[in-house]
Order: C-alpha cells, then structure tokens, then sequence
C-alpha cells in the first residue's frame, strides 16, 4: 500500500505503474484531471464511488484490489 | 480552454477585486486615498468583470471545449477545492461581518453611516471573494506548469 489517506488505503500507484500508464493516461481514461489521480495516490483525497469503479474498469482489477479500508 | 487560460481569467477577477474591495475599504475606514471614485463606481468594475469571465467559462464549457477538456477542469476533486475555498470565505465573511457591525457607532446612528455600513459589509465580502479566486487560480497555475 502506497502513502494512503487515514481513511482508506490505497495501492494505486502501484496498480497503475504495473499496468504500464502514466497519471494523465489514467486520467483521461477515468475522466478526471491528472491531479485528482494524484491527489488519490497521496492520500489526499478519497475518490467517489463512480470514479473508484471507473478506476478499477480502466486497470481492470477489482475496486478492492485498490482500495482497503485501513 | 486550458488551465493556464482559466488561470488568466479567475486571476484577474480575483486581483482586480481584491485591489478594488481592499481600496474602498481603507477609505471606508477613514485612510483618505484621495481617488475621488465613487463607491458604486469602485464595486462595478470588479462586478463586470466577474461577470465576464463566468460567462465566458460557462460559453466555453458548452459550446468551446471537448468533453475531454470540461472532465479534467470540472472534476470532483476540483469541486472539493472550490467547496474547501468557499467554506473557507464563508467563515471570514462571518467574523467579518461580526467586527463591522461591533465597530459601529450606534449612539449616532443615522442614514449615512447605515449607508456606510453596507458599503463596508460588501467590500469586505468582495475581498474575501477576490482572495479566494485568487487561492483557487494559484492551484490551476501549478497545474499549467506541470501539464
């Protein structure tokens, strides 16, 4: 798990590398800005459940691969 | 429309504001700037102004942009900056408007100083408001950098 928000864990970063994107590609695929990516992959911010399965569909995991409550 | 544009557009109407609001209420507090320019006068280029560049974001969101371009600028994480920003403003207008009021001279209270009081409540809001254009644009500016 990556540096996560107190309230969620995430492994996006890792996710995301592993599937061979950059934060914009990922961004343009969930339809969001780079820096909301960034921010979920910091911690700062804990994504809503729309843009979490957008996320998952894109890296075609589960939303629980990513996302763990702490 | 990119961030750096809409950095130009939210910078200016917050800069222009925040001179503007913070002119009128220096001299509304009693610092002579020697300006000779009327109140409303003051208030209606930041108005304008503001006006202009919400329209033109609006026409450029419906009309300009690529669906593409409005979901990067106008997503939930960016509503959550601006949501942040506004609780923000809320919170100063209130102790704002709580030390306007306490410095009022009501023992001599007339139409005038009613006048002057509304005066004073609205340059004030207007400076907070341009303030926090100016914290949001800075966010978008950043980001034009890094893109």
């Amino acid at each position: 798990m990556g540096r996560s928000h107190k309230k969620l864990l995430n492994n996006l970063e890792e996710l995301r590398k592993s599937a061979g994107l950059t934060q914009q590609e990922l961004s343009e695929s969930a339809e969001v800005s780079r820096k909301s990516i960034n921010a979920i992959e910091n911690g700062i911010y804990v994504p809503s459940t729309v843009l979490a399965l957008k996320i998952s569909k894109t890296l075609d995991c589960k939303v629980e691969d990513i996302f763990k409550l702490p | 429309m990119g961030y750096f544009k809409r950095f130009l557009i939210i910078f200016i109407s917050g800069a222009v504001q925040v001179f503007f609001a913070s002119y009128l209420m220096l001299e509304l507090l009693g610092f002579n700037l020697g300006w000779h320019l009327s109140n409303s006068n003051i208030m209606f280029v930041p108005g304008v102004l503001v006006f202009l560049g919400a329209a033109y974001l609006t026409f450029s969101y419906y009309f300009l942009d690529s669906q593409k371009v409005n979901n990067a600028l106008y997503d939930e994480f960016t509503a959550l900056r601006a949501y942040k920003l506004g609780s923000v403003g809320y919170g100063l207008k209130g102790m704002g408007i709580f030390i306007l009021f306490s410095i009022q001279d009501w023992s001599n209270w007339s139409f005038q100083m009613a006048n002057s009081m509304i005066y004073q409540i609205a340059a004030f809001a207007w400076l907070v408001f341009g303030v926090l254009l100016v914290c949001f644009s800075v966010g978008d500016y950043q980001e034009s950098k890094i893109g």
